[in-house]
């Protein structure tokens, strides 16, 4: 069973409306982007009703066929959504897109929107104290050592950038000098072409260096005594960089 | 036969058909019980300008073909008429009701609980819009038999044409002593109101489809929807 967690209102309301028709025999349909949750939510409340993807038009025919009660997920990649009888059958589908909106209204009673994680603060930080767990079990890392809000929310695909973001922040902090230089020797198989490969990637070492060094010794004075090279040379650096 | 000794006032007074008489102020001298519910839903003078505007241009009477709505009446004509220049009379005719004729195939019908579909739809409503809403049932409405998921889709869609409505009122309640033939038995029926300040009529057509489908008589008013759902059991 999967579980789901949510302090988002407009969810808790999709929660209790699936929770009303639990014994009825109504179609639901629940919509919303990818990775926001929406089969974890059904699986977790309808733990005991098999799921079947809409990917498979067969399956979900012979399932339907044979069962009451459905989960079908994917529902927007069903080729023959038409050709379906929900009559007198519990089904909740999950879909990505709305699609037909025609077709969703006749097939379906119940239907859901699903918020993105960006209209949903609520359950941004407990997503990323979730994933911070993980990532520091995965990784065999103290936990305690972590703060979720040091981490930076990437949720441009939802849960799915979000978990993302938190397990690449962790290995960042536990990188040394032979894990950059295999990050870069990585990069550089991909990257390096043409005829002025070395200004071009200069840049990976310069930024990084510049910004921090901007950051921790505040004047370029005091940074280019710092890094050892002339103030005019650290300036037209800056400029090229766009640094600000 | 002499008829000059009957009294025809009862006959006027229990007519289903509205009657009424007006002063040519416009003031009402007269009406009959059914004339009476009708004002619940038109007002007087609304009634007399109409009555004015079909007159006959001289003495006598004159009955025009037309349709009209007040809420649940429906009225395909009227007659209005004067005799002398004391009264006007008008009379509206009842548009004969349509019987339901769909077929009710038992087996596809589900005893329900018609308070937990409607707690649903009205859950389903609340995530997507903020309107305040006030809600009145019947908690011992009996349980019927219905097609929850086609009863379900109408439910929505009525609750849908009220998104942009301030406040929405909706009522669920037995009506009592009212009763509809369905494959002659008498069912007694349950009304669903939705009341607010104006709605959206886009969905109507859908709400009168999925509606006469389920044997369910819908009347869709500019501010309201009212559902009469025979109680099948």
């Amino acid at each position: 069973m999967d579980t789901f967690y949510t302090r988002s209102p407009e969810v808790e309301q999709i929660i209790q409306g699936l929770n009303l028709t639990r014994t009825l025999f109504v179609s639901s349909v629940l919509i919303g982007e990818p990775h926001t949750g929406k089969k974890s939510l059904v699986t977790h409340l309808f733990p005991d009703v098999p799921v079947v993807s809409g990917e498979d038009q067969e399956a979900v025919e012979r399932l339907l066929n044979d069962s009451e009660e459905l989960i079908i997920t994917d529902f927007e990649q069903l080729p023959n959504k038409e050709s379906l009888d929900f009559d007198n059958k519990r089904i909740i589908a999950t879909a990505n897109y709305v699609g037909n909106q025609k077709t969703i209204d006749t097939l379906f009673a119940f239907i859901y929107t699903m918020p993105s994680l960006k209209e949903r603060p609520e359950d941004l930080q407990h997503l990323k104290t979730l994933f911070l767990k993980e990532a520091c079990r995965t990784l065999m890392l103290n936990d305690n050592a972590f703060s979720p809000d040091e981490i930076p929310s990437d949720i441009t695909m939802n849960s799915k950038s979000l978990r993302r973001a938190v397990f690449y922040h962790l290995m960042i902090q536990q990188m040394g000098e032979e894990e950059i230089k295999s990050a870069l020797y990585r990069y550089f198989v991909e990257h390096l072409e043409g005829n002025n490969g070395y200004k071009e990637h200069l840049g990976l070492y310069e930024v990084p260096l510049i910004k921090v060094g901007l950051q921790k010794y505040g004047s370029q004075l005091k940074l280019s005594e710092v890094l050892g090279i002339n103030r005019n040379t650290l300036r037209k650096k800056i400029h090229e960089h766009a640094i600000d | 036969m002499n008829t000059l000794s009957i009294d025809f006032k009862p006959f006027v007074e229990w007519d289903n058909n509205p009657f009424i008489l007006f002063s040519p102020q416009g003031k009402i001298l007269y009406l009959n019980n059914s004339a009476e519910i009708l004002l619940g839903y038109v007002s007087t003078k609304e009634l007399f300008d109409l009555a004015l505007a079909y007159a006959p241009q001289n003495f006598g009477y004159k009955t025009t073909a037309l349709s009209l709505r007040y809420d649940a009446f429906n009225f395909f004509s009227i007659t209005v008429g004067y005799e002398n220049e004391e009264y006007l009379s008008i009379r509206f005719y009842n548009a004969p009701r349509i019987r339901n004729s769909a077929p009710v195939d038992k087996e596809k019908l589900s005893s329900t609980d018609i308070n937990l579909l409607l707690e649903a739809n009205i859950a389903l409503f609340k995530t997507k819009n903020s309107n305040p809403l006030q809600l009145l049932t019947d908690p011992d409405m009996p349980h019927l038999k219905i097609d929850q998921n086609r009863f379900s889709k109408i439910v929505r869609k009525a609750l849908e044409s009220f998104r942009a409505s301030d406040s929405i009122h909706i009522e669920l309640k037995l009506l009592v002593g009212e009763h509809v033939i369905i494959e002659e038995k008498r069912v007694p029926i349950a009304l669903l109101s939705i009341t607010a300040n104006g709605r959206y009529i886009d969905q109507d057509g859908e709400i009168k489809e999925l509606s006469e489908a389920s044997n369910i008589r819908s009347t869709l008013g500019e501010k309201t929807i009212k559902l009469e759902i025979p109680l099948l059991q």
